[in-house]
């Protein structure tokens, strides 16, 4: 389908999209096919692989986070835990749901907040995080294409954001911030932030149908 | 399913995305997205943000012990138990199954009034209460108004208010100060789940009577 689509864009055009798009499509098979090992085989040399890659980035996720409660010391004892679950978890991986990158930033993103609930004496919350993303069994209508080819447009468009944009992201998907609390940090309206994280949003294309949402709630 | 008209609204996404938004209403996120292919697309694009603003941060380097360390507590876990949770009716989301075996004995169906009962679910959180509530066939509940938010999901059949109908997997909130007469469908009950930020107040001559039922009570 990709190919059939490009063969009527012209010469010129063709080569530079074609390209980030395969070479990208690598990488992230690349890491999709290690977990997959690890899943299937319990593959010590792919887990060390994946192990290499990700705790530098699943430590520096940590890092940033701001949540109230969280101190330095932290840090590493997050990357042991998600790349355990890494381990336990990989053979529900599913890689035409999503891209190895995703899944375990999931898995990350969840036991950050179960590991400051469970340093909180304020919750009793019965659940682990997790347990919010049980998926029905049916698929989730999205094409391993589409898949791939939506994560490279995230990536590329992450990168043309303005600042502002830019910044409200990472506060509320590194720092772990809510809008409410980035309004109060920032000293913006709550509306403000919220339509500054929905115009990057739809900049970004990640909104299925945006006119249809701003009439909603 | 891909018929659903009432969806959270983006802002809801993305904090469930990214793990910010209150548990009681995640709770209600995750009960909408059962039923909604269209949020959950959405979903997994917005963790795709998160996974790719992830990726591009520096990465930090991480104690050269720590690969070992890592391996040495999975050489210790115990033998991995096949699934170790019990199989459910998937009559509910999975989650909402869970949170009713977390109740456990405690949950009771109360009458609210002649055609609304309601069971409270245990979910450890103070801010909302989060609860079941059916409505039987053609039945009408007293008009009311909400003195806080009101979140609700269509668990099983449909109701309607003045506004609009909803039906399985719609997903509706209340502001402070909204009135609506929900009423259920002639053909068979409809169950909801819903979390209830503070009291409702009502405004029919019935309402009075309802009163001690609907005192926000979070177990």
């Amino acid at each position: 389908m990709l190919d059939t689509k490009i063969t009527v864009i012209d010469e010129s055009k063709k080569c530079m999209p074609r390209a980030s798009v395969i070479s990208t499509e690598k990488r992230s098979d690349r890491w999709s096919l290690l977990l997959v090992q690890v899943g299937e085989n319990r593959d010590r040399k792919a887990f060390a692989q994946l192990f290499s890659h990700f705790a530098p980035l699943l430590k520096s996720f940590a890092q940033a986070s701001k949540h109230d409660g969280w101190f330095p010391g932290l840090s590493e004892e997050l990357v042991q835990e998600v790349m355990i679950k890494v381990w336990q978890k990989a053979s529900g991986y599913k890689p035409e749901k999503a891209s190895a990158t995703t899944w375990i930033y999931t898995v990350a993103r969840n036991c950050r907040i179960d590991m400051l609930r469970r340093k909180s004496n304020t919750q009793h919350l019965p659940l682990e995080n997790e347990d919010f993303w049980h998926e029905p069994d049916e698929e989730t209508p999205v094409s391993l294409l589409r898949q791939k080819r939506s994560e490279d447009k995230v990536q590329a468009s992450l990168e043309q954001l303005p600042k502002e944009q830019d910044e409200i992201l990472r506060k509320v998907y590194l720092e772990g911030k809510s809008h409410a609390e980035a309004s109060e940090e920032l000293g913006l309206p709550l509306g403000t932030v919220k339509s500054r994280v929905r115009l990057a949003l739809q900049k970004m294309q990640i909104l299925v149908a945006p006119e249809f949402r701003d009439e909603l709630i | 399913m891909s018929t659903l008209k009432h969806h959270p609204d983006t802002a809801m996404l993305v904090e469930f995305s990214a793990g910010t938004l209150e548990p009681a209403l995640a709770i209600c996120v995750s009960a909408h997205l059962h039923f909604c292919d269209r949020c959950r697309n959405e979903l997994l694009r917005l963790d795709q943000v998160g996974s790719q603003i992830m990726s591009q941060s520096e990465p930090s380097e991480v104690d050269e012990q720590l690969f070992d360390k890592v391996m040495a507590q999975i050489d210790n876990l115990p033998e991995q138990t096949q699934n170790p949770k019990p199989a459910r009716s998937n009559y509910y989301p999975a989650l909402v199954e869970q949170l009713i075996e977390n109740t456990g004995e405690e949950l009771s169906w109360r009458k609210m009034s002649p055609s609304v009962d309601v069971a409270r679910l245990k979910t450890g959180q103070s801010d909302y209460e989060v609860a079941l509530h059916k409505i039987c066939a053609g039945g009408k509940t007293p008009k009311h108004g909400h003195s806080g938010r009101e979140f609700t999901v269509v668990l099983k059949g449909s109701f309607s208010d003045e506004n609009a109908v909803y039906t399985e997997g719609d997903f509706l909130l209340k502001e402070a100060g909204d009135e609506h007469q929900p009423m259920g469908a002639q053909n068979g009950e409809c169950i909801c789940l819903s979390a209830l930020a503070a009291p409702i107040k009502l405004s029919s001559k019935l309402g009075f009577l309802m009163k001690p039922w609907l005192r926000i009570n979070p177990i």
